[in-house]
């Protein structure tokens, strides 16, 4: 319980109010005796100068009669009437060896302790001097009384601040250990347990939010994980058995043109790997989002150009047609590699899927949501139900089982396009399929910065 | 040539030595980073080849040694599979061509080959010429037997790549780079289409053919025998 950082806390903060209120204590006591010692001064003085015009007035008798009148009064201060050889004329305070002014003298009590009282002595004429005292008990008294206050208060202080860093810390103990529970159980291969949430928002249950929202997405990216692990297992396993196959047929083969074809025929497969391979490292390095350091203003439009006239000619022999529409430049923020990558991607698949005699139209500009690169086609085009899927890995229409392709191509697509914070989306194109990527931030025609550095 | 090999793996090391010097090349091959350092550093070269990845020294921090102290010898980079990054960074460490593993072997050698420096010519080089075809390239026209041929400018970059390149092997791979400026290989074989109509262009009517294919390596630009 000790270890427990709220208790600590609370400990800390019980203890920097007991100073504080001991301070404060100690300041009040001390004012208060202040206060107390100044009125107390107050009434003697004036007692003393009342004193002293009844002598003036009245003469010696009418003092002496006024001081033993005064003397019987309970409660009242105590006071001497001396003369100029020390004989005590009136009163309790016979300190015939007072000089006048303020002093403070030992009094012999009835019971025979000597109590201290503040005195303060007046000259009269022909050597009479008039004392008026009193004892400052009263005010220690009141100094007594505020001090055990104080510490009742203290204790009050520090018995509501352990009892309240107990429950605090009982109670942030609970969902901290609710926490580390969670925690300790992932940690065990219970990947489906989360930390219980509590409506309200204090930082804790943010905290609770915030940590179950991260297992979430741990949780989802090991399931890709596992299911690209299965992909892979499941998409290998078919060209791995061809190569296998290919090679035994080489080995059983004579020398010869026939061991010479199986063994081409075995490159070409374990090519075929290999380049899947690739792919799926260069997906994961894209979602890893390294990548981004390396963006760079671009045209779009002229990476169409690059793209479509290097698919053209092949295209052409195949008897399909390969065109670009519009031609103004079209800037975005990004990856040339990639995009590049991305949109050949994207003609090739169109020309792959949509059959001979094909038309396939890139287009680049500008609309109302952004930067558009899309990639039209009039060939049969996809189901409703099966677009959104076509970007997952490995994913492939039954009907394109048997063409060539890794079924990586869209998926790479994707990765790209989340990697330049653009959507990749396919589209009823009636006839055919419109793949299509909006770069969002590339809502406008940026200027290309090259024109303005150059000046040429 | 004289190369260096700087290799790790001892069953790759000792396979590429073995085909490199079958090649006609005299290699020396180092099988850790410091050995390579070493020999980087005190011997003389035509081209090095150097692998990244490398117990102790690795790739990179030999190639921005060397390239610190004055050596100018052209280097080919081997990365690993997938790593699109590493090409950026090779080449900013001072590396004139790199090629993703696993390759093959005939890619090795043709870019080697590409890499070897040529005897010294005429600084600017403004006429490119092989057999009777001749490349202006201020003009950008090309002739051959005195009579012009039209090209469009992505053929006139292939045909000046492959004239660049007398007589060396070509690959798919190498012309992709360097005229398309793809850095993968699309699924489409683009360049056979426009080497051939480069061919149709340059070759089409002329007694000799300039433009050769080599089964399973590339092409080749080079006087016929």
């Amino acid at each position: 319980m000790l270890r427990s950082a709220s208790l600590r806390l609370a400990a800390l903060y019980t203890a920097a109010f007991v100073a504080a209120v001991l301070v404060l204590g100690v300041v009040t006591v001390l004012t208060t005796r202040a206060a107390l010692s100044r009125q107390f001064d107050a009434r003697i003085l004036s007692e003393s100068a009342a004193l002293v015009q009844e002598f003036r007035v009245e003469g010696l008798t009418g003092v002496s009669q006024a001081v033993q009148e005064r003397d019987r009064t309970p409660g009242a201060l105590d006071y001497g009437l001396v003369s100029a050889d020390g004989r005590a004329i009136a009163g309790r305070l016979d300190e015939h060896r007072a000089i006048p002014g303020w002093s403070d003298l030992g009094l012999s009590q009835p019971d025979g302790e000597r109590e201290r009282i503040r005195v303060y002595t007046s000259s009269l004429a022909n050597g009479y001097r008039l004392l008026v005292g009193g004892d400052d008990e009263s005010i220690e008294a009141v100094d007594a009384l505020l001090a055990k206050r104080f510490l009742l208060a203290i204790g009050g202080v520090v018995m509501i601040g352990l009892l309240g860093g107990y429950s605090l810390g009982r109670g942030m103990g609970r969902r901290i250990a609710a926490i580390t529970g969670a925690a300790e159980a992932i940690i065990d291969g219970d990947l489906s347990r989360r930390v219980p949430e509590a409506r309200g928002g204090d930082d804790l249950e943010r905290l609770a939010a915030t940590f179950n929202r991260m297992l979430d997405r741990i949780g989802a990216l090991m399931e890709s994980l596992r299911q690209v692990s299965n992909d892979i297992a499941h998409d290998l396993r078919t060209p791995l058995t061809r190569l296998r196959g290919r090679l035994e047929a080489g080995l059983g083969a004579r020398p010869g043109p026939a061991q010479v074809a199986a063994i081409e025929g075995a490159l070409g497969d374990l090519d075929a790997i290999l380049s899947t391979f690739a792919a799926l490292l260069r997906i994961a390095q894209i979602e890893g989002g390294a990548r981004r350091a390396a963006f760079q203003r671009l045209d779009l439009a002229a990476v169409a150009r690059t793209v479509v006239d290097a698919f053209a000619p092949s295209a052409e022999d195949a008897g399909q047609r390969l065109e670009l529409e519009d031609g103004d430049p079209v800037f975005v923020d990004g990856d040339r590699e990639l995009i590049t990558q991305m949109l050949v991607n994207l003609v090739e698949n169109g020309l792959r899927h949509a059959g001979p005699r094909a038309r396939v139209r890139v287009r680049c500009r500008v609309e109302p949501g952004g930067a558009i690169l899309a990639v039209i086609d009039d060939g049969p085009g996809v189901p409703d139900s099966e677009r959104e899927r076509l970007f997952d890995r490995f994913h492939r229409l039954e009907a394109s089982r048997s063409t060539p392709g890794s079924g990586l191509g869209l998926a790479l697509v994707a990765a790209v396009a989340r990697l330049h914070g653009a959507e990749a989306s396919l589209h009823d194109a009636a006839p055919g399929l419109e793949a299509r990527v909006v770069f969002g931030h590339g809502g406008r025609t940026l200027p290309n910065p090259n024109l303005t550095v150059s000046g040429s | 040539m004289k190369l260096l090999l700087v290799e790790d793996d001892e069953q790759t090391g000792a396979y590429l030595k073995r085909a490199l010097t079958e090649a006609g090349h005299a290699v020396d091959h180092a099988a850790s980073g410091r050995d390579g350092l070493l020999l980087a550093a005190g011997e003389t070269y035509d081209v090095m080849v150097l692998d990244r990845m490398l117990p102790q020294v690795d790739g990179l921090a030999i190639l921005r040694t060397i390239r610190a102290s004055g050596v100018k010898t052209p280097v080919l980079l081997l990365t690993a599979l997938g790593g699109i990054d590493d090409r950026v960074e090779g080449l900013e460490a001072g590396g004139d061509d790199y090629l993703v593993k696993p390759f093959a072997f005939a890619e090795l050698l043709a870019r080697v080959n590409a890499l070897a420096r040529r005897p010294p010519t005429q600084d600017v080089q403004t006429n490119l010429r092989v057999a009777d075809l001749e490349m202006n390239l201020l003009r950008r026209t090309v002739t051959r037997g005195g009579r012009r041929i039209e090209l469009q400018p992505r053929e006139f970059q292939l045909l000046e790549y492959l004239m660049r390149h007398t007589g060396r092997v070509v690959t798919r791979t190498m012309l992709l780079e360097a005229v398309w400026d793809f850095h993968f290989d699309p699924k489409t074989n683009i360049v056979d289409t426009h080497i051939s109509r480069l061919r149709s262009k340059v070759d089409r009517g002329h007694a000799g053919e300039l433009i050769q294919t080599l089964r399973g390596a590339g092409y080749c630009l080079r006087e016929p025998d």
